[in-house]
């Protein structure tokens, strides 16, 4: 067991490293970033920027720096500067970055003139570095800063911010969805080919073949718009507080950002959410139990004269549920991640939503510090699973 | 004695006959198939010009006629374009974006799954912990960040032209737009193939133990021989329920995409950047979002209706293969889903 946790975590840690990297590369080949307004701000006449402005911002975002510096100090927070081994410093001098451009005018044979940048007139070297702020590494949880979204302030206050919403929201439709998914396609396969079967089959086969943000719409469009027309009682259709009070039919007035509010927003994404995953959760469950159901054991606990119960319970879904928990693997990623679609579609102020926002306004340090805690939540996820599948079988020995 | 005066019907036979008695399924596939091939003739059928727009008629509600007196089945959109000359294009982007990426990257996971399961060995360590490794990834942010990238610098990217000129073609839309899909494609396929893949390694491990594949290893058969009439045709039947499930993956994750406004761009219709634009006015158009939920909610049920038809048709010798490749798709499905939730 120890051998296995060991090599496990540091095969853990590679494929976190590499995922970084990976991510990284795919991520300074975008577009976009904080230079771009500002070309066009330059481009416009008024407010000329000069070559000191540019490089002081390009300073604040590291885009002066070398590639695998700039990695290194998002990952890692090395260089922070010289480094220092008993009062001597060393590789003070080592260029990490390029401050001013070299500038070249090309003449072609036509007469044309081009200047273009080439080589490098003043270095960044690690002494220069002191003197910035540095990251202590995403490895170590400082996220940098964001350059978009919200200029300058630390990410962690963005998604300190967001967390509580998704976690709301995750939290409570991942438990819901196991309390009712899991006992539906127990009695699912229990009763197989009976009416509920037939009628339960249909439903969760239809939840779990339509897209979410089709059926987050037809919700919207039944329960907010089609409902407030009719003049019945009526869900909000998006955020997760409303800013004004308003006057809900049979209800009265609603007080804005009052708890009954709060949940009055918080019941649609809910139930689209809840509704999706007992789908197919409950599918899953059901297959795996009309497999197990068959088998000799279950047969021979009949035989013995156990109650169906026992044999239901004790025997098979103890088999049954095995395959789940590889399902539950991508849970805690999913916690944390939120959902970004449903978020989208509610308008809901969660971690999945800020994910696409930042994608749309190419602020891509939030970009990169999401995707990185959803990657480790994942492995983790994945470890946690060999674990518990090991204690849950004890077929399984972990090797 | 008698000869019998007809071969004794094949697997596949059989199959398609089971599948028939699917009543649901074989409609599906009846509807699948005619909304697909009437999109090909769109320009024929289609009543307006794709792209035309008049901003007089914006908002015409179904079945009513506009302003200047044009008679619109399924209405107008926020500039007036036809939304039924839209849809029958949508189906054949969409449509067409499914097939391609499921049918090649369905392809690519047979033969990386056939090769890493078959010879086993240092080729499977190395496929395995790069399909592995690639799973880490949250594809559906990948997705997005990739879409993202890929639009916004759609010059930059070597794409060759005859290949965009080719798709453009079959989804009647011009170069430039062409370009645009095939990346989107691109992406897809480099996520998907992963799953096929990991899907037929474990298949393949299998059937390689089966005492027909060493008995005819042992009559001197070759490899190629062996992996072309023995592993290959066993496989089948499961990938082909793969493969429908995931065709209907590949048209929610491409309208789920274009919905969010990373995947196919406006002008060029898809259903789900036409459900993008509809969704923005469903306060004051209901009706409009339903118009583009249509097409994706009808495709994606039939397609699940199909994919449930043809596990119930596959050969029942293969019922414990095909039952842990059921769960093994479920699984998937259900992972892919609450990534894209």
């Amino acid at each position: 067991m120890a051998t296995f946790l060991i090599r496990r975590l540091i095969q853990m840690f590679l494929v976190l490293i590499a995922s970084a990297v990976v991510s990284y590369v795919l991520l300074y080949f975008a577009p976009g970033g904080p230079m771009t307004g500002l070309r066009q701000t330059q481009q416009s006449g008024r407010n000329k920027i000069s070559a000191d402005d540019i490089a002081r911002i390009k300073q604040r975002f590291e885009l002066d720096l070398y590639i695998p510096y700039r990695f290194t100090r998002w990952l890692v927070g090395f260089p922070a500067g010289p480094v220092t081994i008993a009062g001597q410093t060393f590789l003070a001098d080592v260029a990490a970055g390029c401050k001013t451009p070299g500038m070249v005018r090309l003449r072609y044979p036509d007469g044309r003139t081009e200047i273009i940048e080439e080589g490098c007139e003043v270095p960044i070297t690690f002494a220069d570095l002191v003197d910035r702020r540095t990251s202590r590494g995403i490895l170590f949880g400082d996220f940098g800063l964001s350059q978009v979204m919200l200029r300058d302030r630390p990410i962690s206050t963005l998604i300190a911010s967001r967390l509580p919403y998704t976690l709301q929201l995750m939290g409570a439709s991942i438990l819901i969805s196991i309390a009712i998914g899991v006992p539906l396609g127990i009695y699912s396969a229990v009763r197989q080919y009976s009416r509920f079967d037939y009628a339960m089959t249909t439903v969760s086969f239809v939840g779990s073949s339509l897209p979410t943000f089709v059926i987050g719409i037809i919700c919207i469009l039944v329960f907010a718009i089609g409902a407030k027309e009719a003049g019945f009682i009526y869900l909000p259709p998006g955020n997760a507080v409303s800013n004004k009070d308003y006057v809900i039919p049979y209800i009265g007035e609603v007080i804005a950002s009052s708890t009954l509010d709060r949940v009055l927003h918080f019941i649609m994404p809910l139930g689209v959410l809840v509704f999706v995953n007992i789908a197919g959760y409950s599918r899953f469950i059901r297959s795996g139990m009309l497999e197990v159901l068959r088998q000799d054991y279950v047969r021979t606990a009949r035989a013995k004269g156990l109650r169906e119960r026992t044999v239901v319970l004790k025997h098979a879904l103890r088999n049954a549920i095995l395959p789940f928990i590889t399902l539950l693997a991508g849970v805690m990623a999913e916690l944390f991640g939120g959902a970004a679609i449903t978020e989208a579609i509610f308008n809901w102020p969660g971690l999945g939503r800020l994910l696409v926002d930042s994608i749309e306004r190419n602020d891509y340090s939030v970009t990169m510090g999401l995707t990185m805690v959803s990657i480790f939540l994942l492995l983790l996820g994945y470890l946690i699973t060999d674990i518990l599948y090991s204690i849950l079988d004890p077929r399984i020995r972990l090797s | 004695m008698t000869t019998p005066n007809h071969r004794p019907a094949g697997q596949w036979t059989l199959i398609f006959r089971r599948f028939k008695t699917h009543r649901v399924a074989m409609w599906c596939l009846y509807l699948i198939t005619t909304i697909y091939v009437l999109s090909m003739f769109a320009s024929v059928i289609a009543p307006y010009k794709r792209d035309a727009i008049s901003l007089d008629n914006a908002y015409t509600t179904p079945f009513s006629t506009a302003p200047d007196g044009s008679y619109h089945v399924f209405g107008t959109d926020h500039l007036g374009r036809d939304f039924f000359t839209r849809l029958i294009y949508a189906a054949r982007v969409s449509l067409t974006t499914a097939i391609t990426v499921t049918t090649v990257s369905t392809l690519i996971g047979i033969v990386v799954g056939l090769t890493a399961g078959y010879f086993g060995g240092i080729v499977d360590t190395i496929t395995s912990r790069m399909i592995e490794f690639i799973s880490t990834f949250p594809t559906f942010t990948l997705l997005l960040i990739a879409g993202s990238i890929a639009i916004q610098n759609s010059d930059d990217i070597p794409i060759p032209a005859l290949l965009s000129q080719t798709i453009g073609a079959i989804m009647a839309v011009n170069e430039r737009e062409g370009k645009q899909v095939v990346m989107i494609m691109v992406i897809f396929i480099a996520l998907g193939w992963t799953g096929v893949a990991r899907f037929v390694r474990g298949m393949v491990l299998s059937i390689r133990e089966q005492l027909y594949v060493e008995s005819s290893r042992a009559l001197g058969a070759s490899h190629l021989h062996n992996i072309i009439t023995h592993v290959l045709p066993n496989a089948m039947p499961p990938i082909i329920v793969a493969y429908t499930l995931g065709l209907s993956g590949a048209l929610v994750a491409e309208s789920a995409l274009s919905f969010l406004g990373f995947g196919i761009q406006d002008p060029t219709p898809s259903w789900g950047n036409m459900l993008s634009f509809a969704n923005s006015y469903m306060f004051n158009y209901p009706w409009m979002p339903l118009v583009p939920t249509l097409p994706i909610l009808v495709c994606s049920l039939a397609i699940n209706y199909i994919g449930d038809g043809l596990r119930d048709a596959l050969d029942p010798r293969v019922q414990t293969e095909v039952t842990r490749a059921k769960r093994d798709a479920l699984l998937k499905a259900i992972r892919d889903r609450s990534a894209a939730s």
